[in-house]
């Protein structure tokens, strides 16, 4: 397998110029600016593999998108090794620009006057794709993302949802085989969030192309990330499987139930943490090695009419992974 | 258009009596010279890349960065594009101000300065650009104050040292031979010097070295000052 990214001991700081509010402190600012290094990441190392899709995930200012930014050749590494299908990409070659997209939040590439389908042709210009290969590629994108009928409405007319799916057309076009998506789907209605990610999905899969996801959404990592990095305050505090990141953090399972009678309800706080009580339904927590005597308990003593194990929200995961951090 | 109106009845009446000659210009010339800076400054100062700092200092200048564009050429093509704009509505400025003024205008016979003159004309419209270019990353170091240095620079020492607002031979000698070492003569007073044959062939030939050393020199600094430029570049608000 080869490594699509590669990032070694990554370290990028910012200078930030502090003022004081006002016009005396606008005035001093020019003439004796106080400044202050940031380290936004602190010599971070990951990589990833051809074709693989990753979630990348922290709290704001955690570093993510400055991370993202690195790798695509917009910010200058103070320090570290970064590497994108071989290319360094702060050199910006036009080969390796070629070959990548990066989709950062909502912030558009469009042009808002004109139809969304112009800024493709102009993409299919910039990206020097041949007339075939583009129409190939833009009948697949719009079938997938189902825009067809939007092409030639002008893009400040668009909802969100829509110029959102044509912003990732657009970056789609020229079939980058790296992906960095910054918060694909943020502002978005759940209906539209599943669109995206059922499409981010299907390409990954289509065209074996190397994802790096941001994104605040949990339900965006559960159905598309099988691997996650969790970064804090610019380090690197987890690496590994989404399905390890819960067992990992989450120490408990959660037990729902669902009572026939209200009957000894309350020695139900013996078998374990009660998290909700609202009859039918009680919501109990319990320690992950003891998830299956406690529930056979459960069965064997108390009128239940149906039991569910489950694991932790993610969110509730998360939550506990960054507040330990702290 | 209200300025060279200005300027026009201006020099009109300092040579109200045709015979006269200042700074070794008659009549005529002194008005062809008005009339020229209207389609000289059109074609050389009008430019679109005035929004390179804004987009520097909002980060849009990213979107461009993560495609495959040349930075340059994308910026020198739509300046070129606003130039033949401006220059369209400039002879439409030209002709109605002529029709009204009706200027005794000077037209250049001999063919080898009009040949220099159209060299020249075309260092000088790289010559702003490149200019502007290296004030516009200034934004780079100094968001805030990226319109301001734009603004001086460009309105003050540009036009002013250009020859747009008036001949620079009413400068003393050794203040115009100073001026004439810097780039900016080369923009508006040069070309029309040519034009009107103020000066000798080989005084023209040595005018386009410099012009040519300026835009040699300035370009590279321009390369650099972008590198060095883009390595602080903090893409915010992306």
């Amino acid at each position: 397998m080869n490594y699509a990214i590669v990032v070694d001991r990554l370290i990028k700081d910012f200078e930030v110029v502090e003022r004081e509010s006002g016009l005396k402190g606008a005035v001093t600012s020019i003439f004796k600016p106080k400044k202050k290094k940031v380290r936004a990441v602190r010599s971070i190392s990951f990589s990833l593999q051809e074709g693989e899709l990753v979630g990348f995930i922290g709290p704001n200012g955690a570093g993510k998108t400055t991370t993202l930014k690195t790798l695509s050749g917009l910010l200058y590494p103070t320090s570290g090794f970064v590497s994108v299908l071989n290319y360094n990409p702060w050199d910006k070659s036009h080969d390796f620009l070629k070959k990548i997209a990066a989709v950062f939040g909502q912030k558009n590439q469009m042009w808002w006057d004109l139809p969304a389908i112009d800024t493709f042709e102009l993409n299919k210009e910039i990206y020097e794709l041949k007339t075939r290969e583009y129409e190939k590629n833009l009948e697949e994108l719009v079938a997938l993302l189902d825009v067809g009928k939007l092409l030639k409405t002008s893009v400040r007319k668009l909802s969100l949802g829509q110029r959102m799916k044509m912003e990732l057309i657009a970056a789609l076009i020229h079939k980058p085989k790296v992906l960095f998506l910054d918060e694909p789907t943020i502002g978005l209605d759940l209906v539209a969030q599943q669109v995206l990610r059922d499409f981010i999905y299907e390409y990954n899969k289509i065209n074996k192309a190397t994802i790096l996801l941001t994104s605040h959404n949990m339900n965006d990592l559960v159905d598309l990330a099988r691997r996650v990095i969790v970064i804090d305050e610019g380090e690197i505090i987890f690496d590994g499987a989404l399905e390890k990141l819960v067992s990992d953090y989450a120490k408990e399972k959660i037990i729902k139930v669902t009572l026939a009678s209200d009957d000894n309800i309350k020695k139900l706080e013996e078998v374990g943490k009660i998290k909700k009580m609202a009859f039918p339904e009680v919501i109990l927590s319990v320690p992950r090695a003891t998830a299956a005597i406690a529930a056979s308990e459960i069965l064997q003593n108390f009128p239940v009419t149906d039991l569910n194990i489950e694991e932790t929200p993610i969110e509730d995961v998360i939550r506990k992974v960054f507040r330990r951090n702290k | 258009m209200f300025q060279i109106i200005l300027t026009y009845f201006l020099w009109n009446s300092v040579f109200a009596d045709t015979n006269t000659e200042v700074f070794g210009y008659n009549r005529e010339k002194i008005l062809t010279y008005v009339f020229g800076i209207i389609i000289i400054r059109a074609l050389v100062f009008s430019a679109r890349s005035v929004d390179i700092p804004g987009e520097i200092a909002d980060g849009k200048l990213s979107n461009y960065l993560i495609r495959p564009i040349n930075y340059f050429k994308y910026w020198l093509t739509r300046d070129l594009s606003s130039k033949a704009l401006n220059l369209a509505f400039s002879i439409s400025e030209f002709i109605i101000l002529a029709i009204i003024l009706k200027p005794p205008l000077f037209f250049q016979s001999n063919l080898l300065y009009i040949l220099l003159f159209l060299i020249i004309l075309l260092l000088a419209n790289y010559l702003i650009f490149v200019i502007r270019m290296i004030v516009s990353f200034v934004t780079f170091w100094m968001p805030e104050l990226a319109w301001g240095a734009q603004f001086i620079f460009m309105m003050i020492i540009t036009e002013f040292l250009s020859g747009a607002v008036f001949p620079l031979d009413i400068f003393p000698d050794t203040w115009q031979k100073t001026i004439n070492l810097t780039p900016f003569p080369y923009l508006v007073f040069f070309p029309l010097q040519v034009y009107l044959g103020q000066i000798t062939i080989v005084e023209s030939m040595q005018g386009i070295m410099v012009a040519l050393f300026w835009s040699l020199i300035l370009s590279i600094i321009m390369k650099k000052i972008w590198l060095s430029g883009l390595k602080i570049y903090s893409s915010e608000g992306r």
